[in-house]
């Protein structure tokens, strides 16, 4: 069976053995179902035999933390091979083999249904549009009267608490994504962000896109402050909030451009925070002026 | 000395950055930002053995500085590069 969803105002296609459970891992990706079946920027298969990929070249390995997912990556036949299992020490628990321009992509599930299909989603999306005014990022979303407020930082810093602070304290408030939105320019130089149906921990698949107002990189502190950000200090911030293969000289000149383009448009602050409500307050009557 | 692999050098709007990009610098961690003098001096020199009289002449033809005054700012940005670790001896 052969689904297409589009993302971001990106098609791509997901074929699965009819009444696989992996079908049921997909429920996230519902709302971003679409008939339309041209321009597709990727399509994966499932498949149930994996190739022997013996010879295979080693290339890198990214792993953040501990307790972040390990991608192995490795060079196989003229292919991107991946290997890629939830934490460090964990065994691998899919591989994906996919074209050196991340388009036409195999996928091999051998455990963990949920973070299998989620991991080969997120990187096939973020590989294959990086060309294409398209960031995938690492943000929390808050909408409120009709614009996105993008909340980054490291994992733990609490971009999901700021978002609930500012919709249980700031009336018209709602929540976009919470994991990970999607940021677009278009030709024009607008910059909008998108719902995906990735969302970390948070069940927020919203198909909806709004005009982005500002951008706020967040640290925890002992007080409540704010200030904008230099276009470099933007720059850094958002670059460490969006992942890539940087060494592919293409890759890393689309994500540059991208970046360069909505640090350029878009105003960006840091915000000192405690958890709490004056700390939402102080953010909104900032960056919302 | 020559600088490391790996870095590439991106401009955001008027302003430059020194990013490790490549598998040849993956552990480093940090963007080094550049005026507009030691960005043309990265550019010129990147992947060549140089030292700090290649630098001076660089600076002397480019920019018409005497050289007494280009050696001083020579120095003190091989420092600054040395100890953001972007060059080796």
């Amino acid at each position: 069976m052969k689904r297409i969803y589009q993302v971001a105002g990106h098609r791509f296609s997901v074929v699965m053995p009819d009444n696989h459970l992996a079908w049921s891992e997909m429920k996230p990706y519902e709302p971003f179902l679409t008939d339309v079946g041209d321009d597709l920027v990727f399509s994966a298969e499932m498949i149930d035999v994996m190739p022997d990929t013996s010879g295979k070249q080693k290339i890198t390995v990214s792993c953040e933390a501990p307790d972040a997912p390990r991608i192995e990556l490795f060079e196989w036949n003229g292919l991107w091979l991946m290997e890629m299992a939830p934490v460090l020490e964990a065994p691998v628990r899919v591989c994906l083999l996919v074209d050196k321009a991340f388009k036409k992509a195999q996928f091999w599930v051998l455990g963990s249904m949920r973070f299998s299909i989620g991991t080969v989603m997120m990187l096939l999306f973020a590989f294959s549009t990086a060309q294409k005014g398209t960031l995938l990022m690492h943000a929390s979303v808050t909408v409120k009267d009709g614009k996105g407020y993008l909340f980054l930082g490291k994992s733990g810093t609490g971009k999901s608490t700021h978002s609930q602070l500012w919709i249980n304290n700031i009336e018209g408030c709602e929540l976009l994504n919470d994991d990970n939105p999607v940021l677009r320019v278009s030709d024009d130089g607008e910059v909008r962000v998108y719902g995906s149906p990735w969302s970390g921990k948070t069940p927020c698949y919203r198909n909806l896109d709004y005009p982005v107002a500002a951008i706020v990189d967040l640290k925890q502190a002992k007080t409540n402050q704010i200030r904008r950000l230099s276009m470099i200090e933007a720059y850094a911030a958002m670059y460490v909030s969006f992942s890539g293969y940087r060494f592919i000289k293409e890759m890393a000149d689309g994500l540059h451009a991208t970046n360069e383009r909505i640090v350029s448009s878009v105003p960006c602050f840091r915000l000192d925070n405690l958890p709490n409500a004056e700390a939402a307050w102080l953010c909104y009557k900032t960056v919302s002026r | 000395m020559k600088t490391k692999k790996g870095f590439t050098l991106r401009t955001i709007g008027r302003e430059y950055v020194l990013v490790a990009e490549g598998l040849e610098a993956t552990d480093f961690n940090k963007m080094i930002s550049m005026n507009e003098t030691a960005a043309y001096l990265w550019q010129e020199v990147e992947e060549k053995d140089f030292d700090a009289e290649t630098l001076a002449d660089l600076l002397v033809d480019a920019y018409g500085v005497a050289r007494e005054t280009a050696k001083n700012d020579v120095n003190a940005l091989l420092l600054t590069w040395k100890r953001a670790g972007i060059i080796v001896d």
